[in-house]
């Protein structure tokens, strides 16, 4: 008779352990987004006394953007390579930017093969439609040279590309 | 072959995104007279930030008043914020652009060198 009270006890905690036992749900929403990745951020070399650039052939790094988008025609991708550095030590002269940007790879090559030709230029500003959806790699350069050939100052240096993505 | 290729890409470098949600959010009446407000939300997978300044613009890119809980907003790693942009009624119909913007820390230790903005449109 015990073992059997026990046993019953038993069962009515294990079955009280199943009806306690509830489904947690995970939540999630689907919707067209822009995601903006910054695979590689740019490493400036010193090929001389008077230039920082990103070529890698001069001991740079070029800066590297992946822009995701879930919907096609809706955004503009707008890259800019610097124009000033963010911090540095101070500088004796005047500074000349150049950079450019480029795409660099692209997930859907039929889709965005001419997301390259078809950018638009606004000096160290380019713009690009995104018209397919996928993910697009880009390459931003920059060259910073010191006006009178003078000699930039030992330091850290550091310039911002800043990558945009604007819904249309 | 490309899809072997992106996979090594993803694979191989650190991936530091991010986002912002929805792409065209809605200017509703809020609780407020004569006040609209949207909510957004935003999420950061960039590691080395920590704030993202947001901002209410026309079509010619000029600042719009609005107010929101913090006009910088602090987001941990991997963490997700859901925010209201409160804008006048009066300015409804100028708003078109809002955004957020990754603020860079001058004693941060990582040479961060891209700033990342994503703006969303009004429909």
């Amino acid at each position: 008779m015990k073992k059997q009270t026990i046993g019953f006890v038993a069962l009515l905690l294990a079955s009280t352990s199943w009806a306690l036992a509830e489904d947690v749900p995970i939540e999630g929403t689907v919707q067209s987004r822009c995601v903006i990745q910054t695979d590689t951020a740019g490493v400036y070399g010193n090929p001389n006394a008077y230039t920082l650039t990103t070529d890698p052939s001069d001991g740079g790094a070029l800066a590297i953007i992946r822009f995701d988008v879930t919907l096609a025609d809706a955004y503009k991708a707008e890259i800019t390579a610097p124009s000033s550095f963010s911090s540095s030590p101070p500088l004796p002269d005047v500074v000349t930017w150049t950079g450019d940007t480029e795409v660099d790879a692209v997930s859907d090559a039929s889709g965005m093969g001419s997301y390259e030709t078809d950018k638009v230029e606004q000096g160290l500003k380019d713009i690009y439609d995104l018209t397919a959806t996928g993910s697009t790699w880009f390459k931003t350069s920059s060259v910073a040279t010191m006006g009178g050939s003078k000699a930039f100052p030992g330091g850290n240096y550091t310039a911002l590309v800043v990558a945009e993505c604007i819904a249309q | 072959m490309v899809k072997w290729i992106i996979m090594f890409l993803l694979v191989s470098f650190p991936v530091l995104a991010h986002e912002m949600t929805p792409t065209y959010p809605k200017l509703e009446p809020s609780h407020l007279d004569n006040v609209y407000k949207t909510t957004m939300e935003m999420f950061n997978k960039r590691e080395e930030v920590e704030y993202y300044e947001i901002g209410v613009f026309d079509a010619e890119w000029k600042p719009i008043p609005f107010v929101t809980k913090y006009e910088i907003i602090k987001i941990r790693y991997l963490g997700h914020v859901t925010f209201d942009v409160y804008i006048r009624k009066q300015d409804v119909s100028r708003a078109t652009y809002v955004c957020s913007m990754s603020k860079l820390r001058k004693d941060a230790t990582t040479k961060t060198a891209i700033a990342s903005r994503i703006c969303s449109k009004f429909k």
